[in-house]
């Protein structure tokens, strides 16, 4: 039979009762849209704190002595590079890396009249690029200079919390290279907000020379910090430095835990999208299954002019299939807007990001256009539509043809 | 050959502890070019022995041969080929697809057997014309008379040009100028294409245009009669019926 007639078929039954057409179209849209926008804003949550953990501490590359170990943050002699200057220059000199600078890092514990904070500590070459983001956020007083022995950077929300002040005088206390614990007095010269919870409570910065002094490092840097124009360089640039008899990790490595963090909670994303479209695939079998109910005489008429079982069935897959494609269509046009709103506009979500491990995340979720989910999760709705058409298709199919026309 | 030859045909239907037996044991013949009407009280089991005789359901027992095909034995979808080249129907119900058009109706039969273009359009057309509804191929079902209805029901059960067309009630629902004018259009048909008329019906004034009457009565044939004599007795032809008649034929 031609396909044509059966479409031309579907096509105006589904005009006959517009209003209900139209809602389960909105249910198809609404849950793709809901779907698009979800998916956007993990998107967005999850590009926007890699790039911010790559920004604030990891670069895209780091060279470190082979046996450092970083949760253990060892200061030894033999943990720790020992030209990192040397090695800085020469990273520096490639054409694919925009900065490259020695860090050390460390751990500290502030302490005030009443309270003391654990802090990690970064000795950093204050000129640097790499710390552009950190200059740019400093909220009151001043950033760092390579001359500056005793002024030190605390991020906001620390300063807050302990009751702290701009040029106020406090005590630090840092573990040195040998295990003990060495102290000094530093003056609070620059605050920063980076809008990144976890990261303004729990971040020190001093000048790299009086970070050396203080642990007793003497020259030592625990890593090559480098960033690159391009991210996807990272391997090439590893490879290239393969000579420098130190371990390099590239941004990969170093944020791994955030990957994994990402690829498992796909799995749970996905599965909440499975059920939102699931929840709209039973909307529309709903509403197929009254279509069929309402057109069993119908049916039985096509029967005995001869149309097949699987022919009649097709009419109702095809009724889907138009609802899904309007739907989808409508989905993506509301999920669009939705995306661009969120992107311009974003969630406020307050202090919820300081709460999580590993992840640097902001006070506001904003959403990104993720087009490759947004494709899948297209077809999906299609697919579940289609699914969902099969059991009142069947239903309308099996019936004998008499049994129908009795209606 | 007989072109529907029905043999001992048993039909029950179970309604919860009730049993209905709508056939018992039908026997019945009938030749290529028939225009019969099956009549008999109602319950007394003519829709049944029109669906079997359709291949819209099967019997219990017995055999329903169609041009000497037991179709009794066939799969859904060969009765559903069947049904689409040898048999046309006409419900008592105007029984159009509601979102087509008068052509598309009468169309879809053609469709269905792979008719081409040209010629579905030349066929459509024509019996359109014969059923005097061409000047509404365009109009959907809700925008015609019931009575304009069952012509486009007629002629759509003709389109594939079956042996047989299987009337349960076609006059039923219709007024007697268009239960007239209807079986005047299928008395022409029949004439001009030799297609076997069965009708299942009470109503006098089809008796009056067929040429045999076979009575069922408890899902059993009791009488068999050539209607040529009886017609007379019934009801003589009403003065538009026979002007219908006339110009129609
Ligand atoms: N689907 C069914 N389920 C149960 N009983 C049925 C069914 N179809 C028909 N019957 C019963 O079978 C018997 C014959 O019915 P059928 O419809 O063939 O009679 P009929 O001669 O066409 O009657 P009418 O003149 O009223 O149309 C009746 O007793 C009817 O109640
Ligand atoms: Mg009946």
């Amino acid at each position: 039979m031609a396909f044509g007639k059966l479409f031309t078929i579907a096509f105006r039954d589904l005009g006959r009762n517009r209003r209900r057409t139209l809602f389960t179209m909105i249910a198809v849209a609404m849950g793709l849209a809901l779907t698009v926008i979800m998916s956007g804003l993990i998107a967005d949550v999850y590009d926007q704190a890699l790039e911010d953990n790559i920004r604030l501490e990891t670069g895209h590359l780091q060279l470190r002595a082979e046996s450092y170990e970083s949760d253990k943050v060892s200061l030894k002699w033999e943990d720790l590079i020992d030209n990192p200057d040397e090695i800085a220059a020469v990273v520096d000199g490639m054409e694919e890396v925009v900065t490259a600078a020695p860090v050390l890092w460390g751990s500290a514990i502030v302490d005030t009249a009443d309270e003391s904070a654990s802090l990690k500590l970064f000795g950093i070459e204050t000129a640097s690029p790499f710390h552009d983001p950190i200059r740019e956020a400093i909220v009151a007083g001043s950033f760092l200079d390579d001359a500056d022995r005793n002024g030190i950077l605390l991020g906001q929300r620390l300063v807050d919390e302990l009751g702290l002040s701009l040029n106020q005088q406090i005590s630090v206390s840092a573990v040195d290279s040998n295990g003990e614990p060495q102290e000094d007095l530093f003056t609070i010269r620059g605050i920063f907000s980076t809008g990144i919870p976890a990261y303004d409570q729990s971040t020190l910065f001093m000048t790299l020379d009086k970070a050396q002094a203080l642990t007793l490092t003497d020259g030592h840097a625990s890593a090559i910090v480098v960033m690159l124009h391009d991210q996807h360089d990272a391997d090439r640039v590893a490879a290239a430095l393969s000579g420098s008899g130190l371990k390099r990790l590239t941004w990969r490595d170093l944020n791994s835990t955030l990957i994994d963090l990402l690829s498992t909670g796909q799995v749970i994303y996905n599965i909440m999208y499975a059920i939102v479209l699931l929840i709209v695939a039973v909307v529309l079998a709903n509403t197929l299954l009254m279509a069929v109910f309402e057109r069993i005489r119908e049916m039985g008429i096509l029967a005995a002019l001869g149309m097949k079982r699987n022919q009649i069935m097709f009419m109702y897959v095809l009724e889907a299939f138009i609802i899904g494609l309007f739907g989808v269509a409508i989905g993506l046009a509301l999920g669009g807007v939705g995306v661009a709103y969120l992107a311009r506009n974003g969630i406020y979500i307050g202090d919820v990001g300081a709460s999580v491990e590993g992840m640097a995340l902001g006070t506001s979720m904003h959403a990104t256009f993720d087009a490759g989910m947004t494709f899948w999760l297209s077809v999906a709705t299609l697919g579940f539509t289609l699914i969902a058409s099969l059991y009142p298709a069947w239903f309308a199919g099996r019936m004998e043809p008499a049994e129908a026309l009795r209606g | 050959m007989a072109i529907i030859q029905v043999n001992d045909l048993v039909k029950t239907y179970q309604v919860g502890e009730t049993e209905t037996r709508a056939l018992d044991g039908v026997s019945l013949t009938i030749e290529p070019g028939e225009f019969t009407a099956l009549v008999g009280p109602s319950g007394s089991g003519k829709t049944t022995l029109l669906q079997m005789i359709g291949c819209l359901d099967k019997p219990d027992r017995g055999a329903v041969l169609i041009n000497g095909q037991d179709v009794t034995k066939l799969s859904a979808n060969r009765r559903a080929d069947l049904r689409s080249q040898q048999i046309g129907f006409v419900f008592q119900f105007f029984a159009l697809v509601p979102v087509l058009s008068a052509y598309e109706n009468v169309e879809l039969p053609l469709l269905l057997t792979g008719v081409g273009g040209k010629e579905r359009k030349e066929r459509v057309m024509h019996l359109l014309d014969a059923v005097g509804l061409a000047d509404r191929a365009d109009n959907r079902p809700d925008q015609m008379s019931g009575g304009q209805q069952q012509r486009v029901a007629v002629a759509r059960a003709l389109a594939s040009r079956p042996a047989i067309i299987l009337a349960d009630e076609p006059t039923a629902n219709l007024d007697t100028a268009n239960g007239e004018q209807i079986m005047g259009i299928m008395q022409r048909l029949n004439q001009e294409t030799g297609t076997a008329f069965v009708f299942a019906t009470h109503d006098p004034r089809v008796m009056s245009f067929v040429r045999r009457i076979v009575t069922l009565r408890d899902g059993q044939v009791v009488d068999d009669v050539n209607a040529e004599a009886a017609i007379a007795e019934i009801t003589p032809l009403t003065p538009e019926a026979e002007e219908i008649i006339l110009t129609s034929s």
